[in-house]
């Protein structure tokens, strides 16, 4: 930090480094300043690359942080209130049941997909809270990790639809009632294409979400970098906006199972 | 003036109205809906978080091709 007081002149090619560093994917991690782990990053398997980098890493312990909450901290015990983390488990899991899948899906089938949306909610929620943390590295600021999970929600939308409602009936999703027949020719295009815009806007939110946030936090501290001792203040701006990341991790999670109920939702029970 | 990444700021500036214009009718009309009947005020906030997060990931998505423009 001292060091880099001196070159106030080169500050801004070193504060551009420092947040890009911060936020792509690389092939090793640094947990602690002087700690660098290279992971193995070169492994093919049939021509798909299936090497070990960054973010993978972060989902791998995202899943592993859920693994541990609901199998190892969760203490189910009968006949008394919970308390401690088997609360705030359940008071997450009954807000994404209730409010979210029993809401947009109906009773029944709601009950049978609430697994499939708390997945969703918990892996994206972990994963924004650990790119709060010093430790590890945001693994939804990469737009691959959130097409991922929203080409899933397409996979459902798409696969919900037709076991629902039968081929026809899904390609019957498309044409609405009560228009005369020659505008099909243009409305049919235009409602396929908002099948696929859907899933795609999903992933823009989370992605820019994360990305902007972290982009923000980063910069303010990188005035640090430019101005030495006298850009000290901007560390209380950094952590109102750390704060707001904060809120903005919890939102986005929410926001993104709630759409992706929605969308399956309305491919599944059609209110038209 | 009119270079990429000169652009590319008065690009994202113009995000930021649009942004900021959409999402202050939401918070003002949350508002007074909570002014009036504040028993809905937690349907009303979840309404107002929900649009608001819609709005935005919009105006991201805006802000991301303006970064990418700034880049080239």
């Amino acid at each position: 930090m001292s060091s880099s007081a001196s070159h106030v002149s080169s500050g801004g090619q070193d504060v551009s480094e420092f947040i890009i560093h911060h936020l792509v994917n690389a092939d090793s991690w640094h947990p602690l300043p002087g700690v660098g782990i290279p992971l193995l990053g070169d492994i093919t398997v049939f021509g798909v690359d299936v090497g070990l980098t960054l973010h993978s890493l972060m989902l791998i312990i995202a899943a592993g942080i859920v693994f541990l909450l609901f199998g190892l901290m969760y203490k189910k015990e009968s006949g008394r209130a919970p308390t401690g983390v088997t609360n705030l488990l359940e008071v997450l899991v009954l807000f994404v049941r209730d409010e979210i899948c029993i809401n947009y899906m109906g009773e029944s089938d709601g009950k049978r997909l609430a697994p499939f949306f708390l997945n969703f909610f918990f892996l994206v929620l972990v994963m924004n809270l650990m790119g709060l943390v010093p430790l590890f590295a945001t693994a939804t600021a990469n737009i691959n990790v959130t097409l991922g999970l929203s080409l899933i929600t397409l996979t459902m939308m798409i696969v919900g639809g037709i076991v629902k409602n039968g081929p026809v009936g899904f390609v019957q999703l498309f044409l609405p009632p009560g228009v005369p027949k020659p505008v099909y020719v243009i409305l049919f295009p235009i409602e396929l294409m908002g099948l696929f815009i859907k899933p795609f806007a999903l992933t823009m939110r989370l992605f820019a979400n994360m990305l902007g946030g972290h982009i923000v936090l980063f910069s303010l501290l990188g005035l640090i970098m430019t101005f030495g001792w006298i850009g000290l203040p901007s560390l209380g701006l950094a952590l109102f906006v750390f704060f707001l990341e904060l809120l903005v991790a919890f939102i986005q999670a929410y926001i993104f199972t709630m759409l992706s109920a929605m969308f399956v939702g309305s491919m599944m029970h059609p209110s038209h | 003036m009119f270079t990429a990444p000169g652009l590319a700021a008065i690009g994202a500036g113009l995000v930021v109205l649009g942004a900021g214009l959409g999402i202050g009718q939401i918070a003002g009309a949350a508002m007074t809906g909570i002014s009036r009947q504040p028993e809905a005020s937690n349907k009303i906030q979840t309404a107002m978080i929900i649009g608001a997060a819609l709005i935005e990931g919009v105006a991201f998505f805006c802000a991301v091709l303006c970064l990418m423009a700034l880049g080239k």
